[in-house]
């Protein structure tokens, strides 16, 4: 099954570069008091060179958080401090994002700033230290020692995506940083950051006279090429494989899922979207997933599934803008849970998948997850800069004509039990898994899913016989793992080449 | 329209003491629901029954008769709401985000719930674990853990002592408390410790007959808790924390401060403070941040609370050797505007901001509830909110050393430090 059977055949994500004339984003609202920008190059982190994997962050860093040609960052600073607004970068793996947002007041002061950042860095030496030590703390420190739920989801990205340009992740590895040089970031900036490479967008109370000024910018950016990317082809997963990050002391973090050939704009991706929010729509309670783990059996925090990628889950509720990609997963995310029940939650987890991939949705679940995702997709953009991103995004999938979030509510009416359950059949039936795991026993939880032993678990507190009964069947799930497709990587080495 | 929020806010109070804030405003056809219980973790004034205030939001969800949880997520889902909540120290909200031709059936739930709370106890033993697991998620954080510890030795006897969590063992010991948990439900979760605070597109009379309707026979009967005021502190006070794991040092500078009052100028002034001495356009930020580059990431605050709180500085240094060095760094830059005030375009600057950070915030109903939320909680209005940023407007350079004169000072503070395993 490709993207191309369910009626996409004329589209490629991101085949075509953003940029040209008539690529930019207008979206009025007139009356409303500020100012939104989006101003995305096709520049991210699978066009960083081997051993120099970061290279795109550190250049984004550079534009969004260094001086300009015409002001050190101290003076940018001071300059944007009144105006309570800021400009800040994205670096994904296909697109480096500059977005801000000022009142209208303050156009004038803002967007000087804000065109500099893009047109004019300065790439002053001292910014560029201060950026590295803390892209490289960020990996040493906080991804693999304060943030266990990230770290897994980022490790079973890179290990799903191995050997091709996504294999690593956008904020890249510590000895790729290191190795990257001043010059590196000017020659980055050079290659990339031409105008055949952006798409600029503007959103909110702005005039004619405002988009126009934020259009020319494109002509003050250099010519260059705009090379198309090699495709991203991650390999079969043949077996289930399994990667332990030995972490003393910490509870255990799991993520795992497939790659998955469908992207927005596909009958099929709205379908799975169906699928995929009932077995766990994000931070929401009603999602299957969530309700055999957490509320009848209290093992977590929470239990979600995702068809589109999903980075810094712990802290928004809602999906995230400017991550758009060529290639994804279907990807489930079983939140911290004591060690000892790591076995049983992975059991309990897969055995829905199973069961969902073998019988399908059931007409009333069909129908009520329709019904909510009509309606609650009005979350996702909420906001006008939101709105502005999913517009952005748009661009990349080529949904020119109607935007995701539009096709989407039409697809939640469109949309019949037989097209989900049969995307269900095409793009999760039969599949095999790649599990990344935080863990603290990495050796013990290693041997046990080796094995296959049954893993039963005590509750502190008696539970009714039909979940007692349930649980021996989950304990005892056959979940077939070779002893040698589990490999154990010491948190020390995660993301360190 | 008057003062510095965007838009008219109408208030009604029913004969039981429950409070409804309604602001009407442009939304994209949202409406923010919100029903704010004046309870948090402050009030956890019983030894063993930390963490209550927060797993006791969490049994809200646990459905009551008439809307057991699953017939409660159902309709929810079926109308596509967001739906959440959170614990703070002096409040914990109940929010809903929903399209406005669903009011009403939202307003049948939250009334129902709040009314009529049913739970077993084995609903209440198994979301126990859940929360067990949210402290475990907690835990891996570093700048939690150092929290943890600074606000354990800065307090004596108050429970701002700890955290929104709780003690581990506390949560622990949670499974055991289910008949506890139904005295919290009794004594706080009252119309007259509630206020409810609706913004989007909406009618505020129709809001107000709606709230009549299902709230009024709500018996009134909260029991303020009887918490012990915290002791003047007359000395530092240190601690050293170790972090199970790897981590940059943190520092945190936890000082003494009063409680929230837009009507004391020293106490307003405390605000701007934080950021004019500490704040990204600092002189402390310029050096320690961008010149020296030895702190990664420099932040302070002084607490909205109800009782006496803190004012909070932190910062993540990038050397472990200069532990004692960016102490100094800040205790100078402490020592500075406790003698000169500060000059009068920084301050212009920071009033200009907080203007525009405040106007900028009310981007949809939901957003503006998270804006108001707090001084709604702890001042029981809005008025507190308005007084505020009328008293920023007022502050002086000579208010701002004043405040600093007054809290900035070694005697009023708590250092921790915290340091991870070699």
């Amino acid at each position: 099954m490709t993207a191309g059977a369910s009626g996409a055949a004329a589209r490629r994500p991101g085949s075509h570069p953003a940029g040209g004339p008539g690529a930019d984003v207008l979206l009025p609202v007139p009356g409303e008091p500020t100012v939104s920008f989006s101003i995305s190059f096709a520049a991210g982190s699978q066009d960083d060179p081997p051993g120099k994997e970061g290279l795109a962050y550190l250049t984004g860093l550079m534009l969004a958080e260094a001086a300009t040609e015409r002001h050190s960052y101290e003076e940018i600073l001071a300059a944007l401090y009144p105006l309570a607004s800021a400009y800040g970068v994205r670096v994904d793996k296909e697109r480096t994002t500059l977005t801000g947002r000022t009142h209208l007041d303050n156009v004038d002061r803002y967007v000087p700033l804000l065109t500099d950042a893009y047109l004019r860095p300065a790439f002053d030496r001292r910014d560029f230290e201060r950026l590295k030590s803390d892209a490289i703390n960020d990996i040493e420190n906080t991804l693999r020692y304060a943030s266990d739920e990230e770290l897994a989801k980022a490790a079973l990205d890179a290990f799903v995506f191995a050997d091709t340009r996504y294999a690593h992740q956008p904020e890249g590895t510590v000895q790729g940083l290191r190795s990257i040089t001043l010059d590196d970031v000017r020659e980055f900036y050079r290659r990339r950051f031409v105008r055949q490479n952006v798409a600029i967008g503007i959103a909110g109370g702005f005039d004619d006279a405002l988009a126009e000024r934020m259009r020319r910018t494109r002509g003050e950016l250099p010519s260059g090429d705009s090379a198309e990317p090699p495709p991203i082809t991650p390999a079969p997963i043949e077996r289930n494989e399994v990667l332990l990050i030995d972490k003393p002391g910490a509870d255990a973090s799991i993520s795992f899922g497939f790659p998955i050939d469908v992207a927005r704009g596909d009958r099929d991706f709205y379908a799975l979207a169906v699928a995929c929010s009932w077995l766990g729509e994000h931070r929401q309670q009603v999602g299957r997933l969530f309700q055999v783990i957490r509320e009848i059996r209290g093992l977590n925090y929470g239990d979600y599934a995702y068809i589109e990628a999903f980075p810094g889950g712990g802290e928004r509720r809602m999906p995230p803008v400017n991550v758009p990609r060529r290639a994804r997963l279907f990807e489930v995310w079983i939140r911290t849970l004591p060690n000892e029940q790591a076995h049983f939650a992975l059991r309990a987890a897969l055995r829905e998948i199973e069961r969902l991939t073998a019988h399908g949705m059931q007409h009333e679940d069909f129908e009520l997850t329709r019904t909510f995702l009509a309606k609650y997709s009005l979350h996702y953009a909420e906001t006008t800069a939101r709105r502005l991103g999913y517009a952005m995004d748009d661009r990349f999938y080529g949904l020119d004509a109607e935007g995701h979030l539009e096709r989407f509510r039409r697809m939640m009416r469109e949309l019949t039990l037989d097209d989900v359950n049969a995307a269900i059949e095409r793009h999760l039936a039969g599949r095999r898994f790649k599990l990344a795991i935080v863990t603290g026993t990495a050796e013990r939880l290693g041997s046990a899913l080796a094995a296959g032993s049954p893993s039963p678990i005590d509750y502190a507190t008696p539970k009714p016989q039909h979940v007692l009964d349930e649980d021996r069947e989950i304990a005892a799930y056959p979940l077939p793992i070779d002893a040698d497709a589990i490999r154990l990587l010491p948190v020390e080495q995660a993301f360190e080449r | 329209m008057t003062g510095i929020i965007p838009y008219p806010a109408h208030v009604d109070v029913l004969d039981n003491g429950l409070k409804a804030v309604v602001m009407p405003m442009p939304s994209n056809g949202l409406v923010a629901y919100w029903t704010i219980v004046r309870t948090g973790s402050r009030d956890e004034y019983e030894e063993g029954r930390t963490g209550f205030a927060h797993f006791f939001e969490h049994m809200m969800f646990r459905g009551t008769e008439r809307y057991p949880t699953e017939r409660y997520q159902r309709i929810l889902t079926e109308i596509g709401a967001d739906a959440n909540a959170f614990t703070t120290d002096d409040l914990t909200a109940y929010h809903v985000s929903l399209a406005a031709e669903d009011l009403e059936t939202v307003m049948e739930l939250e009334s129902d719930r709040f009314r009529n709370l049913a739970y077993s106890p084995a609903d209440f033993e198994t979301e126990a674990g859940a929360v067990y697991g949210e402290y475990r998620k907690s835990r891996t954080d570093p700048l939690f853990t150092l929290y943890e510890a600074v606000v354990e030795t800065a307090f004596d006897v108050h429970p701002y002592g700890h955290t929104t969590m709780g003690y581990e063992a506390d949560i622990a010991a949670m499974p055991g408390l289910y008949d506890y948990s139904r005295e919290f439900f009794t004594r706080y979760y009252r119309p007259d410790n509630t206020i409810l605070f609706v913004a989007g597109e909406v009618d505020p009379g129709r809001v107000f007959e709606q709230v009549e309707r299902r709230y009024a026979d709500w018996a009134p009967g909260y029991i303020p808790p009887p918490i012990p005021p915290e002791p003047e502190q007359r000395a530092e006070r240190r601690i050293d924390v170790e972090y199970d794991g790897r981590t940059l040092p943190i520092v945190w500078l936890a000082y003494k401060i009063g409680a929230f009052d837009p009507g004391d100028a020293r106490q307003v002034a405390l605000d701007l403070l934080a950021e004019l001495a500490f704040g990204e356009t600092s002189e402390a930020y310029r050096r320690l941040v961008l010149d020296e580059q030895v702190v990664e990431f420099l932040a302070a605050g002084a607490g909205w609370n109800r009782d006496p709180g803190l004012l909070d500085v932190y910062a993540r240094i990038k050397d472990p050797d200069k532990v004692d060095y960016v102490i100094e760094a800040l205790d100078e830059a402490a020592s500075r505007h406790r003698a000169v005030p500060p000059a009068l375009d920084e301050l212009a600057a920071l009033k200009s901001r907080i203007r525009y950070g405040f106007l900028m915030a009310f981007e949809t109903a939901d957003r503006a509830a998270q804006r108001v939320a707090r001084p709604l909680a702890i001042c029981g209005g809005l008025g507190g909110l308005e007084a505020l940023h009328t008293a920023y407007a007022g502050i002086a350079p000579d208010d701002v050393q004043a405040a600093a004169e007054t809290f900035l000072r070694s005697e009023r503070r708590t250092v921790g430090m915290l340091r991870g395993r070699r």
